[in-house]
């Protein structure tokens, strides 16, 4: 009678043991996957309005390059960085804003104003002037930024 | 079903052999203090898990050591968590560590059979101060930097040799980049491949020979 107790308490410490493991384990588990997973999950991208140029230099019809340089924070580390869109306007008043990383492996795609073509020297990507994908590998269209225009200044923002 | 796929690996592995010398031994009838060595080894694996974990962002170069673990504490998902655990960490082991040897010298369970597994644990003293002297440096604030100047100080009063443990530890005359990168390489790579070493031993000692008694005031010594 007294053995069958002690098996019982000895089981019952066991299991009392075992749950604490799983618990400690859990409570360092679960903020060790937040941890690493964490900055993964981060948006990134310029949240703000960026100021690239006048509207006076977006010739009518003809993509025109404008760059600017923004601050982008990585981790701890703060970076300029050049960004760089095409702005076409078939009507001096709505605007599209074109990346010129190319969606295919992200080289610089070109404007090439006999062809009326983006040309990509990478991989012979073409798109076309609203950057439609013409022929070659890349997968979509050229990235759009939002576009704003405020007193003759043109805004590019990420969407 | 799990007794089944225990049984498969039991006659492959014997772990039921291995589980039962190292968890279900024979133990005399001892007191709480004798669980000491068991919450220093506890507070090891957390430094250890909490260690690894923050390499993944710590960078050990003086341009961007001090933000990266800003960055830790401030920005990643339970930073702060995974570098106070690290932190608190390494008072407790330094404690734990001192309260076990307490233990150990108060009680001669140093004495035959056991003087290997003492000097072990000697070592093992030792290696936790280099960990808390070295991983003192490396956030790199200004405590770090000074605490670092006056500890590589007090190394160079040592007759004879001084200057030269200043300069092997500093990796020149000033404390400088060469300095933290040693530090850090000394506190992922050398110490834990010490402290695993002669943890092995030490543990391997405390299965094979046991624990020992409560000395009791009547019995011969």
């Amino acid at each position: 009678m007294s053995e069958t107790k002690e098996v019982q308490r000895r089981d019952f410490l066991g299991l009392v043991t075992w749950a604490i493991g799983v618990l400690i384990g859990a409570g360092l588990g679960l903020p060790a996957i937040a941890y690493i997973v964490g900055p993964a999950l981060k948006q990134e991208g310029t949240q703000e309005w960026v100021a690239v140029g006048t509207t006076s230099k977006v010739e009518l019809g003809t993509p025109t390059l404008f760059k600017a340089n923004i601050e982008r924070t990585t981790g701890w580390i703060v970076n300029q960085e050049e960004i760089a869109a095409y702005l076409l306007t078939e009507d001096g008043r709505n605007y599209v804003a074109m990346s010129n990383i190319c969606t295919h492996l992200g080289c610089r795609v070109r404007w090439i104003a006999e062809q009326q073509r983006f040309f990509c020297p990478c991989h012979n990507g073409v798109f076309d002037k609203e950057g439609n994908v013409v022929s070659g590998p890349p997968p979509r269209p050229l990235d759009r930024y939002e576009v704003k225009v405020d007193d003759e200044q043109i805004f590019l923002k990420e969407a | 079903m799990s007794t089944r796929v225990g049984d498969w690996l039991d006659q492959r592995l014997g772990w039921r052999a291995v589980w039962s010398a190292l968890f279900l031994r024979k133990m005399p009838k001892v007191n709480w203090l004798y669980t000491l060595g068991s919450a220093t080894l506890f507070v090891a694996i957390n430094q250890i898990v909490t260690g690894i974990l923050l390499t993944i962002y710590y960078v050990p170069s003086p341009d961007q050591a001090y933000d990266s673990v800003q960055y830790i504490t401030t920005q990643v998902p339970a930073g702060w968590f995974i570098r106070g655990l690290h932190h608190w960490g390494a008072s407790a082991m330094v404690l734990l560590t001192v309260l076990h040897m307490l233990r150990v010298i108060i009680l001669g369970s140093y004495k035959f059979p056991r003087e290997v597994t003492w000097f072990t644990g000697i070592g093992l003293l030792l290696v936790v101060i280099g960990f808390g002297f070295t991983g003192y440096l490396l956030p790199w604030d200004q405590k770090a930097f000074w605490a670092t100047t006056v500890g590589t100080r007090i190394a160079e009063v040592t007759p004879f040799v001084g200057d030269w443990i200043l300069r092997i530890m500093r990796g020149g005359e000033e404390l400088s980049a060469v300095t933290l990168a040693r530090f850090f390489g000394v506190h992922v790579w050398f110490l834990p491949a010490t402290l695993l070493l002669l943890l092995g031993i030490h543990l391997f000692l405390i299965v094979r020979i046991g624990i020992s008694e409560v000395p009791e005031p009547e019995e011969e010594v």
